[in-house]
């Protein structure tokens, strides 16, 4: 094999995908739209929550005034209290001002107490948005605070106490033989999909770039001009070095943006937000970013040599299509696998699909973040993903020696057994 | 005696039990153009891909330039195939110098050639031109110096006058010979009888996966001997149909080919053709490399 036609041939694949459209928009997008959300985060929690007004109209509950007090106290978002109304059962003329003025956007939202018989109070909140999920948390940590008020009256208990009790969080620490880190399953569950979903859409988008171009090199006929200078093992080598050039690249680019933007946000994204206290550092560690970058890597070549192999049998893009299914879904199941993961990180089921190489990748990178198994496990897994990769490679070179010249019909499974066995 | 260009002996290549070639014996002479000749599906592409270590063969030898491994020498050889193609989205000249530079040319080397070329093929104008811009004629021109832009020592080029139009046809002719003056050897593959008779030195018309005629096509020729009668007549088609003595008869309606059986007067067949028409001019002459391509898969055939 001649490294200087692979390199060749890897160059040319390299400048096709870095100037396709697909890998500009994706190379760009992606970043953007993590920054953007970084930057929209606190921005939106910094401003339009920062002040409301809200309503209370209370029917026949008695809790208006002490929850109006408990809602003016909450720091962030500040709520100014704009009418507190008490009548004995629900209006349905002050119902239709407030949603009036809610409509007229003189009036954010209003809170409705009414009485229930199986609970202390039934309380509804009535927005324009209403969705927000630190206003909700704090607005029925207000109410639940004023309930438990009036039940502890005359008891001697404090309410601010109860209510400071109420507030407390649950800190998770994962504890590994590296050591512990902060955050709990929201952390480990946004890193790992974070890192999985890099993985899976660059593989996606390059990998499918390369596929559709091996399938127009082979139905424009282009394939047997350049088979006439190189071996179709050239070919594929050149093929498969340049498509995880770009995805390197692509890599390269997203972990420099994603450092960059880390640092920029982490002040920001700390305020306002439920990640708050969260040390970034423990997220982003050099060991994480070490594996990230093999396992991507080696993941990206086995997943490029499985969908080179793909776009060889095809014999036109419509069919690539249908067949490219196959070969993205182990990288579906993996991702499924690395989700469940998170949950399970120590499982027998959870170690034994983290040595499996199709899905190595990604349920050992999770592995890897979750909860650092021992390291001989982690290097199994890369053995054998380096082994496997390997061994693709020496099946696609056969596949492809048989199959890139064919046009019309596709290789049946059998036959391409019966070539690689060969 | 010089080395063959290329030279196969007993060459065999099987595909699902079927053999594409069987025992095909071939030389080439280094400096010649030679035409591969024979039908559809008679096994010539494949004796292309086999000889260019595209394919390996299954049994059998291939020589090319004087090598075993025909690998070992693609820097030598270039190779127009039939259906052929280019990247539909990429710029002529960056195109061209790609296919160059698997050719084993260094990246300033290519770019140089390149432009040359597109000069050469009058398409200089459009060097940053995307080759889907360009008509199917002058892709093919940019095939073709795809083909000998390394300067080879062997050049095969299967059917390069096909979808070409008069003007583009002898710009590719020129071509073609412009590398034999320079001592490359050709092997043309081709169905256009004419330019084979034309150009080439040496044929091989191959048949079902052998070759069932070979040798330099003036000694086939003088084999034949003068046994055709031309004639220009005014009769129109079907006139000359039963004229006795004559194997077959080869009539477009104004000129017609009359093929005479074995020891048979001319003499006599002319008088009964100016019996029957009105006749311009009539000569006798030799066989063209068509109706030897026909009697020949004819005889095989029926020796099948």
């Amino acid at each position: 094999m001649s490294l200087a036609l692979v390199l060749t041939i890897a160059r040319r694949e390299f400048l096709a995908r870095v100037r396709s459209k697909a890998f500009i928009v994706m190379t760009v997008l992606v970043p953007s739209f993590l920054g953007l959300y970084m930057l929209a985060v606190p921005m939106l929690a910094g401003s339009r929550n920062n002040d409301l007004r809200v309503a209370i109209l209370d029917a026949g509950t008695g809790l208006g005034a002490s929850l109006a007090e408990r809602l003016r106290a909450i720091e962030r978002p500040h709520i100014a209290i704009t009418q507190t109304s008490a009548t004995e059962a629900v209006d349905p003329t002050a119902r239709d001002r407030l949603n009036g003025a809610i409509r007229d956007r003189t009036l954010d939202g209003y809170l409705m107490l009414e009485r229930a018989e199986s609970a202390p109070v039934r309380v509804r909140y009535f927005a324009r948005q209403s969705g927000n999920p630190a206003l909700l948390r704090e607005l029925r940590l207000a109410v639940q605070s004023a309930v438990i008020g009036r039940l502890l009256e005359g008891t001697g208990v404090d309410s601010a106490r109860v209510r400071s009790a109420q507030e407390l969080d649950l800190g998770a620490v994962t504890v590994s033989d590296q050591g512990e880190r902060e955050g709990g399953f929201g952390v480990a569950f946004a890193s790992t999909m974070a890192l999985a979903m890099l993985l899976y859409i660059a593989v996606l988008i390059n990998g499918q770039g390369m596929a559709t171009a091996i399938v127009e090199e082979k139905s424009s006929r282009l394939i047997e001009v350049i088979l006439g200078a190189v071996t179709a093992t050239e070919f594929m080598t050149g093929k498969i070095l340049g498509v995880l050039g770009s995805g390197l690249t692509q890599l390269a680019i997203w972990i420099l943006v994603a450092v960059v933007a880390l640092l920029q946000a982490a002040p920001a994204l700390a305020i306002g937000t439920t990640m708050s206290g969260i040390d970034l550092s423990t997220i982003l560690s050099a060991r994480l970013i070490f594996y990230f970058a093999v396992f991507f890597s080696l993941g990206y070549l086995l997943y490029s040599i499985l969908f080179s192999v793909v776009a060889v049998t095809c014999t036109s893009t419509e069919e690539l299509g249908q067949a490219m299914m196959a070969a993205v879904l182990p990288m579906v199941v993996s991702l499924m696998a690395a989700i469940s993961v998170i949950s399970n990180p120590a499982t027998t089921t959870t170690r034994v699909l983290s040595l499996i190489p199709v899905f190595t990748p990604l349920v050992m990178l999770a592995r890897v973040n979750l909860l650092m198994p021992p390291l001989w496990e982690v290097w199994l897994g890369i053995a054998l993903l380096v082994g496997a990769s390997i061994t693709a490679g020496w099946a696609a070179g056969k596949i492809f020696q048989y199959a890139l010249l064919m046009t019309g019909k596709r290789p049946t499974l059998p036959e391409l057994i019966r070539v690689v066995k060969a | 005696m010089p080395t063959p260009a290329l030279l196969c002996r007993q060459l065999i290549k099987t595909f699902d039990g079927t053999r594409a070639l069987d025992g095909l014996d071939l030389t080439v002479d280094a400096g010649t153009i030679f035409g591969l000749l024979g039908p559809n599906g008679s096994g010539k592409t494949t004796t292309i891909r086999t000889s260019l270590g595209i394919y390996k063969p299954d049994g059998g030898s291939v020589e090319v330039l004087g090598s075993g491994d025909p690998l070992a020498v693609r820097r030598r050889t270039g190779y127009l195939p039939e259906e052929r193609g280019l990247y539909a989205r990429m710029k002529l000249q960056e195109q061209l110098a790609f296919l160059a530079s698997i050719r084993g040319l260094s990246s300033a080397e290519s770019e140089r050639r390149s432009a040359a070329w597109l000069d050469r093929v009058g398409l200089a104008a459009r060097a940053q031109s995307l080759t889907r811009e360009l008509s199917k004629g002058n892709q093919q021109k940019v095939q073709f110096a795809a083909a000998v832009i390394h300067d080879p020592d062997l050049v095969v080029l299967d059917e390069p006058f096909s979808g070409l139009d008069p003007i583009n046809s002898r710009l590719v002719k020129e071509l073609i010979l412009e590398q034999r003056a320079k001592g490359t050897t050709v092997v043309l593959s081709t169905h256009r009888m004419e330019e084979v008779e034309a150009m080439c030195e040496s044929i091989c018309l191959i048949h079902h996966g052998r070759a069932v005629l070979s040798g330099r096509l003036r000694d086939i020729k003088a084999k034949y001997g003068r046994n055709t009668i031309v004639v220009e007549h005014s009769g129109g088609p079907g006139c000359l149909n039963q004229v006795p003595g004559v194997q077959t008869c080869d009539d477009g309606g104004r000129e017609a080919r009359l093929r005479l059986e074995p020891d048979v007067d001319p003499q006599r067949v002319m008088r009964a053709v100016l019996d029957r028409v009105e006749v311009s001019s009539m000569r006798l002459d030799e066989p063209r490399i068509e109706d030897i391509y026909l009697e020949t898969i004819s005889a095989s055939e029926r020796s099948q």
